[in-house]
């Protein structure tokens, strides 16, 4: 009888003994895959709560400090010169996620009045044009000066677009759809009044208006300043726009550059190359990095994770204490049954391949009722652990930036096979450890020793 | 005709005890043998030598003039010898059949039968026989190994007369009608008489009585 034939009886007919080696393993590589699975969400929980979070850094003129031959100081604001080809540069430092360029410029509308401010005449009848890329990521919509109340976002694919505010529209009778002339002005100080200090040929366009804006917070100054700088007169536009109104050249940006970092963990790493372009004159601007978000939180999410970490390293040093010192004893107690074999001339060989053969198709068996059963546990930690954790959380994060959506978290908890089978092999290598490190001082001693032992 | 001998064994526990000492004997197939002697004398400790259980400490155990180690005891056990125990040391998940079919590809039921037991009692779980039964198992095992030799320690030690009787008689017929060697360690003078020879073993010697 060879030892497949005996491991079978073995396994068919001491059904107590299979039953708890059985249950003992299922419970084992359950709990194991499910405190896996756990780690794994929140690994991804992590990473996702970051890239919902995001971070972001601009690209922005700093001020210049001169001196002349008198010893006397003056500041001068110096503006940036980027480029589509330095962004292109930019973009390919590390994941990025949107780049935002912004042009300033003023423009007149030819059958459109703006809300007057202080000193209001035809001549300074103005509004501020903020020409973008994605107005959802300027910081007028994100930090909640002002929200969107009609139409859409105007976003890279955009051309002849505008947002108005909802005081401009009402005062203009306009609404989303309405297309608008703008001319070219600008904002001067003569004589102590407001100008428009225009020279040269204007540039006009005709816009299309696709937003509405409110303005949810009034700065408190707004009812003394000139009508260009009231906020209810301020235009987001797209970037053609500035171009057909002479304010801006095309493909080239002198205001600010927003730069969006899918993972503010990697903006560390960013940086430092976007400061190794060397068509940019780093003398003249300047990188802001803006991580306050997570660097306020970024603290407990290690903490979170080396917690949960350490709990896995505990589970899973008990656990396989626990299962190795079972097999240990079931194979030191079946000394008697090693004496009958050796007394009836079956090699050592055969009898450790009898112990592992037996142990592992039970273990096997156990993985696999463990497969069937791991997806019911996961949905049932996916719905009672991470559920409210999640929606508090991320989605409340997540539209901070203006891209933010729901996430999908059904795959949390789903640790993937090749994760599953590398779990379940370890812990097959353990157990065949186990049962040959509890197999062999059993087949070290001397027959006669067993005997004696078994007496 | 094969034999089985000692020439000048020596044996003692942890080097000090005494058990045998120069010790000289010859066992031949067709006959069965007895050994007797008080508890603590060596009897089962002269078994497990010849049964390559334990080596000597000095001396040799020939068989047909070939030292049993020559091809590794494990080889000895395998081909040499079968053992049948006081306390029958039958495997407890298999059957009576599948106990004598552990090592011998002979069919196990002709076999049980010839030792006294049914068809139905060969397939019953070997814990649900009577000691008498398992002693029969123990013994069908032994003869499935076909090997020349049969060590038995105190086989009827745990029997009542009657099936003690009936396992001497089987042993007997083992040795006389399948010429095997069957020498056992008793202490049953009534088992002893039915040996055709019968040794005591006093002294860490082996004297024939």
């Amino acid at each position: 009888m060879n030892f497949v034939r005996r491991a079978g009886f073995y396994i068919l007919r001491k059904k107590g003994k299979t039953i708890s080696l059985f249950l003992l393993a299922a419970v084992v590589s359950t709990f194991l895959i499910s405190c896996f699975s756990v780690l794994n969400a929140a690994g991804m929980l992590t990473a996702e709560i970051r890239k919902s979070i995001g971070a972001a850094f601009y690209i922005r003129a700093n001020t210049s400090v001169n001196t002349d031959e008198n010893g006397r100081f003056s500041m001068e604001q110096n503006s940036i010169r980027i480029t589509d080809e330095d962004i292109a540069k930019i973009m390919q430092c590390g994941d990025i996620s949107y780049c935002n360029p912004i042009n300033y410029g003023y423009a007149k509308g030819k059958e459109l009045t703006f809300v007057p401010g202080e000193q209001d005449n035809p001549d300074n009848n103005m509004g501020q044009v903020t020409a973008l890329r994605y107005s959802a990521l300027h910081t007028d919509f994100t930090d909640g000066t002002i929200s969107l109340s009609a139409g859409g976002h105007i976003t890279g694919t955009s051309r002849s677009a505008v947002i108005i505010s909802s005081g401009v529209a009402a005062e203009n009778n306009l609404s989303v759809g309405d297309t608008v002339t703008f001319v070219s002005a600008g904002l001067g100080i003569d004589a102590g009044s407001y100008v428009d200090s225009w020279q040269g040929d204007r540039g006009e366009v005709r816009v299309t208006i696709a937003g509405i804006y409110d303005i949810l917070k009034e700065h408190s100054s707004a009812a003394e300043t000139a009508t260009a700088g009231k906020q209810e007169n301020r235009i987001y536009a797209s970037h053609d726009v500035l171009d057909a109104l002479k304010e801006s050249e095309p493909s080239v940006y002198t205001g600010e550059v927003d730069f969006y970092v899918i993972d503010p963990a990697g903006l560390n790493k960013i940086l430092p190359k976007v400061h190794q372009i060397t068509s940019i004159d780093w003398k003249t601007h300047f990188i802001r990095t803006n991580d306050f978000q997570y660097s306020k939180i970024s603290d407990s999410m290690l903490s979170f994770s080396n917690l949960v970490k350490v709990l896995l390293m505990c589970i899973t040093a008990v656990s396989t204490v626990i299962l190795t010192l079972i097999l240990a004893l079931g194979i030191r107690g079946r000394i008697r049954e090693t004496g009958i074999f050796l007394a009836v001339g079956i090699s050592k060989r055969e009898i450790l391949l009898q112990f592992l053969f037996e142990t592992l198709t039970i273990t096997i068996a156990a993985f696999v009722f463990s497969c069937a059963i791991c997806p019911v546990i996961q949905g049932n930690l996916e719905n009672h652990i991470f559920a409210d954790f999640q929606t508090e959380l991320i989605i409340s994060a997540a539209p901070e930036n203006g891209m933010g959506a729901p996430l999908e978290h059904s795959s949390y908890f789903n640790l993937g096979a090749g994760k599953s089978f590398i779990i379940y092999g370890c812990q097959l290598i353990t157990v065949t450890a186990s049962v040959l490190l509890s197999a062999v001082p059993v087949l070290r001693l001397k027959p006669k020793e067993i005997f004696t032992k078994m007496s | 005709m094969s034999v089985l001998k000692c020439s000048g064994i020596r044996y003692a526990y942890d080097k000090k005890t005494t058990i045998l000492k120069e010790m000289n004997a010859a066992f031949e197939t067709g006959k069965m043998y007895a050994i007797l002697g008080p508890s603590g004398c060596g009897k089962t400790t002269l078994l497990s030598l010849l049964g390559g259980l334990d080596e000597p400490d000095g001396g040799e155990i020939t068989l047909d003039g070939k030292n049993i180690n020559k091809n590794g005891l494990a080889h000895h056990r395998r081909c040499n010898v079968a053992f049948i125990f006081q306390s029958y040391n039958l495997i407890d998940y298999l059957t009576p059949a599948e106990n004598v079919a552990l090592t011998s590809t002979l069919p196990p039921l002709p076999l049980l039968e010839k030792v006294g037991l049914t068809q139905e009692e060969a397939r019953r779980n070997v814990l649900k026989l009577s000691g008498g039964q398992q002693q029969r198992v123990a013994i069908a095992r032994a003869l499935a190994s076909e090997a020349p030799i049969l060590l038995a320690d105190e086989p009827t030690g745990n029997l009542d007369e009657d099936t003690a009787a009936e396992i001497a008689a089987i042993l007997k017929e083992c040795a006389h009608q399948m010429k095997k060697c069957v020498i056992i360690v008793t202490h049953s003078n009534e088992l002893a008489k039915q040996a055709d020879v019968v040794f005591r073993l006093k002294k860490g010697e082996l004297l024939q009585a």
